[in-house]
């Protein structure tokens, strides 16, 4: 009997402790609540995939370092030579031509 | 006063003159005389007035003309406008042929020293490549290369005097955007043989010389391809696909000895003998989880004749993955088999494996540190003709700026084997690469 009152008392005192060591309040420790909703995907920006893509093979490109027609132009390149998806590089042609340069 | 005088002599007979006392008189001739000092005034301001309204005629005058002639210079303008549009032909669509043309590429110069040799300058490169947009669907790109090369063997050190100069096409090819999902890729094309030879510009590859068995690949070919790329959902990963036909290898004397194998001769000067095209292809998966974290792993190959029938395949089993911006690790498998009437079957071979890490990763504040990324690369190859070399490379890339870069390696090299040729066991290089 005495085991198991220590025990009883021991485990929370525990427990919180090691709660408190991964920095978790015993809220934050609770299972996540299941919910119908799920976080709806986000679509990739284009900043976002200039920075998933470009950097793989290159240091990246500053958009001011080519102008609207030649992103135009080098984007079909590397749309080839990196196989990207035509959808991606549309979106990385459009986040680069709006910081262009002259 | 003749006006007064007038009025007097009409107005007053003899005998209403004696009816009338001084006093009136001089009142009468005062009043006259007032009066006739006013109708003085009165003349002399219609006497002004009259001149200012034939000053203001003349102004009129003179704005009248002045409008007319502003008409009739307008007149004329619009006329000569008229005749000057009727002359000029319409404009089309691109107004300057060489809009849509754009010039990419890099330039690399390299110095190296083999052990026991003196450090020399061992090549200038320029490699351009020429872009131009037809229009969004149809894109031409030609990449050359210039080199500028001392005559030392490059596998011995041993100088042989002089240099040369070479110009050669890299690729020149027609691409033509089907659709989102299908690119037509035709003329000489760099082959998707693993990802090394598409991705092999002097400023991208992290280390100046090129794997060891990426040598017993075709680098490009002449031929047709059909490639593109499917996305899987919308987080950033796709499916890639590309297959080809090509003349192929050939032989460079007709034989099908094991040393005339010759990938690069596909066209011009040393046709492809057998008639019969090779096909190839590769299979990519990419998937990023977050920008500068991904994993890349594809299967590419190539099979067809090179010499009568003799056959001639390859298959490439090539990956690559980044955590975090800071590193990356790469590499790639390469195995041949080669058909030959004088050895029988052999199998020409290789791998290579390759890391970097950026050591801004660090978060040291010290600015020339952080432009600094570490590299180091392990490579192997068997040429199945009784050689066998390993390379292991120690080095560092040091970013300029983001186009601008300053590499620099030391290699320790083994070649064993029967035929083993006479490698330095070290060498130092050191390039300035490039990219624009």
């Amino acid at each position: 009997m005495k085991i198991q009152k220590i025990i009883l008392l021991v485990a929370p005192v525990l427990l919180g402790v090691c709660l408190m060591g991964l920095g978790l309040t015993p809220a934050q420790a609770e299972p996540e609540k299941k919910t119908d909703q799920k976080a709806a995907p986000k679509k990739l920006t284009g900043a976002e995939l200039y920075a998933i893509n470009c950097n793989r093979c290159h240091p990246e490109r500053y958009a001011t370092e080519f102008t609207t027609a030649q992103w135009q132009t080098i984007m079909l390149h590397m749309r080839v030579r990196a196989n990207l998806p035509a959808a991606q590089a549309k979106e990385i042609l459009k986040f680069l031509k709006e910081d262009a340069g002259n | 006063m003749t006006l007064a005088g007038g009025v007097l002599g009409v107005a007053l007979t003899p005998r209403a003159a004696a009816m009338i006392s001084d006093e009136d008189f001089n009142a009468l001739k005062s009043a006259v005389t007032n009066q006739d000092s006013r109708i003085g005034q009165l003349e002399k301001l219609h006497e002004q007035d009259q001149q200012t309204h034939q000053q203001d005629q003349q102004t009129i005058q003179q704005l009248q003309q002045r409008l007319g002639e502003t008409q009739t210079l307008a007149t004329n303008a619009e006329q000569k406008a008229e005749e000057t549009a009727a002359k000029i032909q319409p404009a089309g669509p691109l107004m300057n042929a060489l809009h849509n043309f754009t010039m990419v590429g890099d330039a690399e110069v390299q110095f190296g020293q083999a052990k026991g040799q003196h450090g020399t300058f061992t090549l200038a490169d320029f490699a351009p490549i020429f872009l131009f947009r037809a229009n969004e669907n149809i894109l031409f790109e030609a990449g050359f290369d210039v080199v500028l090369q001392n005559n030392t063997d490059p596998t011995t050190g041993n100088p042989n005097g002089g240099s040369s100069t070479s110009v050669s096409m890299s690729f020149g090819q027609l691409d033509y955007f089907l659709n989102d999902y299908v690119t037509v890729v035709a003329g000489y094309m760099v082959l998707p043989l693993g990802t090394y030879s598409e991705r092999a510009a002097g400023w991208l590859n992290k280390i100046p010389d090129d794997p060891l068995a990426v040598d017993f690949l075709p680098g490009a070919g002449a031929g047709a391809q059909l490639r593109g790329a499917v996305p899987v959902g919308i987080s950033g990963q796709m499916l890639t696909y590309a297959v080809y036909g090509v003349n192929g290898p050939s032989s460079i004397d007709g034989t099908a000895n094991a040393t005339a194998l010759d990938l690069g001769g596909n066209v011009g000067d040393s046709p492809n003998l057998n008639g019969n095209p090779s096909g190839g292809g590769r299979i990519g998966w990419f998937y990023p989880w977050k920008p500068h974290y991904d994993v890349e792993l594809g299967v590419s190959g190539q099979t067809g004749t090179w010499s009568g029938n003799y056959l001639w395949s390859a298959l490439v089993v090539d990956a690559s993955v980044h955590i975090s911006p800071y590193v990356e690790v790469k590499g790639e498998y390469i195995n041949t088999w080669q058909q030959t009437a004088n050895v029988g079957n052999i199998q020409p071979g290789g791998w290579w494996v390759q890391a970097g890490y950026k050591l801004a990763g660090l978060n040291l504040d010290a600015p020339i540190v952080n432009d600094v990324e570490l590299v180091g690369r392990y490579d192997t190859a068997n040429d199945a003709m009784g050689s066998t070399t390993e390379r292991t490379t120690a080095g560092f890339v040091y970013y300029f700026t983001n186009t601008l870069l300053l590499e620099g390696d030391y290699e320790w090299l083994a070649n064993r084997g029967l035929n083993a040729n006479g490698l330095p066991s070290s060498q130092f290089v050191v390039q300035l690469s490039y990219g624009f």
